[in-house]
């Protein structure tokens, strides 16, 4: 304790012994000399006696504790009163040594007249900084190297606000940065600059020896100095994507280290462990750093990039854990850094062999478990990046086939051998030698290799996909439960489009048992909607996406059993109705479709009829593309139908074909009750008619299928294509040539006569259009309504004619009375 | 001829509800477009000699007309009662099964055969077989061209289906179609 206290303050001398002042007798020698030597003695008047009666009673008796605090506030009162200039300038303590009172206050030289005060925390251990970091300074001061000058520009700009920043921090970092800044703030960050680019290159050029610079290096990103902690994590960030090697350093243990090694190994494992240290502190530093926002993006950047290009390395998994969370959060720029890190991380399994899939897969499962699925959906979009071996759910089956085959080979073995006895014992002792040794070799082959062993593969991989797919029922659950508890709140479901979309890719790789509970689950989300309260279901795209998985799910399965989806139908029947082009998403209804009713498959003939029925129906009310797209499907499903198409023939009621219903009830919701095969395609008819020709020729050949023996032109396009065929134009709205199609349709009779353009300059001829076309709607109009004004003012004419005749002639008839 | 009585009807539209579910209100509502009367009338159960016919309303009026003795059927016959009083569908009522069917499977076309001599369906002769079906559901055969064969109780649900080997029975065999050749006198 006292020789903390001794290192802290400096105690005044020890007072001589107390002697009462009236007992002291000045001798007469004494009194002579003091006269003859004045100046001598000159300095006694001087003594601040206040100052120091008032040091000594005041330290002398004050404990440790309420010692330090007592300086504490004593700096803090004094650095209060403080006025800061900047033009002020300290002169280096080399040249000018500063000056101690017994306060133990340092007096800095200043170059203006004006004395400030300087004061250092009087602890030795500032005093040795103060004293040392100068010396380091100025040796800097004397080295030169290349450097970036865009970022010095760059960091001057940022420079000036930190200063302005620095003058309103603490008392005591204050102090700390007093004593650092011997020259101007400007030129210390410059000498920091070029100190890190000199120890950049020097590591990058021969890291062995120069490991240790890793250490100042890492010292000067904990400045405190914002411009200069971003550059050092910039420049360590270089360093180590370079110097890291392209395998996991395991310390030494215990008993390696006390072994006698040689000096190059001794040297290697030094360095190895230097770098260790270094990676850690500075992977430390970068996920303290990524909790202030100042330095979030910078410190994720640099995260990202580190596992981008060494993910094999150590500490990994503190990365991963920084990147996982990064994943789902607000700021737009760290997610999108986050995702594409995973991706690339799912897409380069080499890198890594596949470990760091595992585990990130499985962070992200438990971030969606923590959150309770209210994440943004780019979390899941990474799972499309995953990619499986083909035949991860072979085991099962091979250990089959391989039992299989025993029994096979044991039968023909059986049938064999009684003929070829003797002769297949020579073979036999033959093959089992060549079977041992060919054993060995893969033995040896397998140790000295590096490649990965089949078997480790498939386990990390069937892991993954569990992981996956846990995710997934997860979210799928989490829907079912918001559906079926929330009453008229509302509540938001930004994982499901994602999780159906990663359900369809990975379809073929569910097991056979989550099947049942998945279509389970597929059958109930698509059916949400169509509760009597609309406060809680979902949107008719999503409900298509259900629809949509569903019967990619039965379709990659088709081994397994041929299962009938007669639900999805229904569905899909009744949310053909529930369309609106604004609101749904068009290519979603297309995809369905050609899912759903043009991939081959039998359909009922009922449920077929039903569905071409609605679909004509459909194409009526919509614009041209979802016309064209219902067109298309209608076509297929005639084709693969023969049964259908009596549709076709004006025969209502059906006749003997129509099945068991005898009438077309056309709000029936389950499409095999519809009695469609007691209706006609009407519809076709006006189809023919259509503004556009695409429409309107497709609508004619349809109509024509039955009489028309050879199918001349049937271009194959699906009801997706066709939409998007469809689409583009429509947006144009310009009656120009369709560039894709190879037959050329003009217009008929169309009233806007426009020049036909290519694509490229459609959208220049837009506005034109839409200008001119507005005029001469407007002309068109403004003749209407006068036509209109016209016949009424003419009624009106007519009617007081008629009236001023009926007056004239009952005056008439009154004067003849008269 | 006479209607059911409640525990006539209880008995068999138990039946029936195992083949076709909810739609058992299609049956029962079906409006019939017979007879003169130019709104349609409704379908209706009656019970002459221990079989169950399901006619509509105008033809059971004039079906009034005709001797009991002489009566010998009216409308399409769906099933029979037991001398033991238990309803069983017979195959008659196979078209109006087929139409409001919920379980349905398909036959592939190898095992059509063997299923028109009375075997029951096993799991390879399988071509599609409807979602969700329960054991002890009422299952209704079809070809693969959609033509009704017969019909059938599920022997297990479409998930352990998928599971059996291919020799495993299906559908339990009720009534098909190749009856009115093999039990023509009995019908």
């Amino acid at each position: 304790m006292r020789k903390k206290q001794k290192q802290k303050i400096v105690l005044p001398p020890e007072l001589p012994p107390e002697v009462p002042d009236d007992e002291i007798q000045v001798s007469d020698e004494d009194l002579q000399f003091v006269d003859q030597n004045r100046d001598y003695a000159g300095f006694v008047s001087n003594l601040d006696t206040k100052s120091i009666t008032k040091h000594v009673t005041r330290v002398a008796d004050v404990k440790d504790d309420a010692l330090e605090s007592m300086y504490e506030r004593r700096l803090r009162k004094k650095s209060a009163d403080k006025d800061k200039e900047e033009d002020e300038v300290e002169v280096d303590p080399v040249d000018a040594l500063p000056v101690k009172t017994l306060d133990g206050k340092l007096y800095y030289r200043t170059v203006p007249s004006a004395a400030k005060k300087s004061e250092t925390e009087a602890t030795a251990a500032s005093e040795d900084n103060g004293t040392a970091t100068p010396m380091v300074k100025l040796t800097k001061a004397e080295k030169r190297a290349k450097q970036k000058k865009l970022r010095k520009e760059a960091k001057k700009q940022v420079k000036e606000t930190a200063q302005s920043d620095e003058v309103r921090q603490a008392p005591q970092s204050e102090v700390l940065d007093e004593v650092k800044k011997e020259l101007t703030a400007e030129e210390a960050n410059e000498k920091k600059k070029y100190r890190l680019a000199e120890l950049g290159t020097a590591l990058l050029v021969d890291p062995e020896s120069n490991i240790k610079s890793l250490r100042e290096m890492l010292q000067i990103a904990k400045d405190g100095d914002h411009s200069i902690v971003i550059l050092g994590l910039k420049s360590l960030l270089a360093v180590f994507k370079d110097i890291l090697p392209g395998y996991r350093i395991r310390l030494p243990t215990e008993k390696e280290q006390q072994m006698l090694v040689s000096k190059a190994v001794k040297k290697t494992r030094l360095y190895e462990s230097t770098l260790l240290t270094a990676y850690k502190a500075f992977v430390q530093k970068l996920i303290a750093l990524e909790e202030q926002a100042v330095y979030k993006c910078v410190a994720m950047r640099c995260i990202c990039t580190l596992l981008e290009a060494v993910p094999h390395f150590n500490f990994r998994e503190n990365l991963l854990v920084a990147i996982v969370k990064g994943i789902s959060s607000q700021d737009d720029v760290v997610r999108k850094l986050c995702c594409a890190t995973v991706k690339s991380l799912f897409e380069h399994e080499g890198k890594h062999g596949g470990e760091a899939t595992v585990e990130a897969v499985k962070m992200i499962a438990e971030l969606v478990k923590v959150h309770n699925c209210q994440l943004h959906p780019d979390s899941i979009e990474v799972f499309m990046s995953l990619s499986f071996d083909e035949d991860l759910r072979k085991p099962e089956s091979s250990e089959v086939d391989n039992k299989t085959k025993m029994k096979n080979s044991k039968k023909k073995r059986k049938l064999v051998e009684p003929n070829k006895l003797p002769a297949s014992e020579n073979k036999r002792s033959r093959r089992e030698i060549i079977s041992k040794t060919r054993e060995e070799v893969k033995a040896d082959y397998k140790a000295a290799s590096f490649a990965q062993d089949v078997a480790e593969r498939r386990r990390m991989q069937s892991d993954t996909l569990s992981a996956v797919f846990q995710t997934f029922f997860r979210i799928l659950k989490h829907a079912m439960q918001s559906l079926v508890s929330s009453m008229g709140e509302s509540f938001s479901l930004p994982l499901l489009a994602p999780c159906l979309n990663g359900i369809g890719k990975f379809s073929h790789l569910i097991d056979l048992d989550f099947m049942a509970d998945l279509m389970n689950y597929l059958r109930k989300l698509a059916g949400a909607g169509s509760q009597k309260n609309d406060s809680h279901h979902l949107t008719v795209s999503e409900r298509l996406q259900c629809c949509i998985v569903a019967f990619k799910v039965m379709k990659n399965n088709l081994e397994a059993l041929n299962v009938d989806l007669q639900e999805f139908f229904v569905q899909l029947y009744g949310l053909i109705l529930e369309y609106r082009p604004g609101r749904d998403k068009g290519e979603v209804l297309a995809e369905a479709l050609k899912i759903m009713l043009c991939d081959d498959r039998q359909h009922d003939t009922q449920r077929a009829a039903a569905f071409v029925k609605r679909l004509a129906t459909f194409s009526l009310s919509f614009g041209s593309a979802e016309s064209m797209a219902a067109l298309v499907t209608l076509r297929h499903l005639l084709h693969k139908n023969a049964k259908c198409r009596n549709l076709l023939e004006n025969d209502a009621g059906g006749g003997s074909v129509s099945g068991g219903i005898a009438k077309y009830n056309p709000y029936a919701t389950d499409p095999g009750l519809s009695g469609a095969l007691a209706s006609v395609l009407w519809e076709l008819n006006l189809l023919t008619k259509h503004y556009h020709p695409a429409v309107s020729t497709m609508a004619s050949s349809i109509s024509t299928m039955n009489t028309v023996s050879n199918q001349v032109s049937h271009s194959n396009i699906s009801p997706q294509q066709a939409f998007v065929q469809l689409s583009h134009e429509h947006e144009s709205f310009i009656p120009a040539s369709n560039t894709k199609k190879t037959s050329n349709k003009r217009k008929k009779g169309c009233s806007l006569s426009f020049p036909i353009s290519s694509a490229s300059k459609d959208e220049l001829m837009t506005l034109a259009d839409e200008n001119a076309v507005r005029n001469k709607l407007s002309e068109h109009f403004l003749i209407l309504d006068n036509i209109v004004e016209n016949e009424r003012l003419r009624t009106e004419l007519y009617c007081t004619n008629m009236s001023l005749k009926l007056c004239e002639q009952y005056r008439k008839q009154k004067k003849r009375i008269r | 001829m006479r209607p059911l009585d409640e525990n006539e009807t209880t008995q068999v539209f138990e039946k029936l509800f195992k083949f076709v579910g909810s739609n058992l209100k299609n049956i029962v509502e079906n409006p019939s477009h017979e007879g003169p009367d130019p709104n349609p009338g409704r379908y209706c159960f009656r019970l002459q000699k221990n079989r169950v016919y399901y006619v509509s309303e105008s033809l059971v009026k004039r079906a009034t007309n005709i001797k009991r003795e002489n009566l010998v059927s009216l409308g399409t016959q769906i099933g029979k009662f037991t001398k033991t009083g238990k309803f069983q569908l017979t195959i008659q009522s196979l078209n109006l099964l087929a139409a409001n069917a919920k379980h349905k499977v398909w036959l592939k076309p190898t095992s059509e055969m063997s299923f028109l001599y009375g075997n029951n369906v096993l799991k390879g002769g399988l071509g599609r077989i409807t979602e969700n079906i329960n054991p002890n559901d009422g299952v209704v055969v079809f070809s693969m061209s959609d033509m009704p064969l017969g019909f059938g109780v599920a022997a297990k649900s479409t998930q352990d289906c998928r599971k059996m080997d291919p020799n495993g029975i299906v559908v339990i065999h009720q009534a098909d179609i190749g009856e009115y050749l093999r039990m023509e006198d009995e019908l």
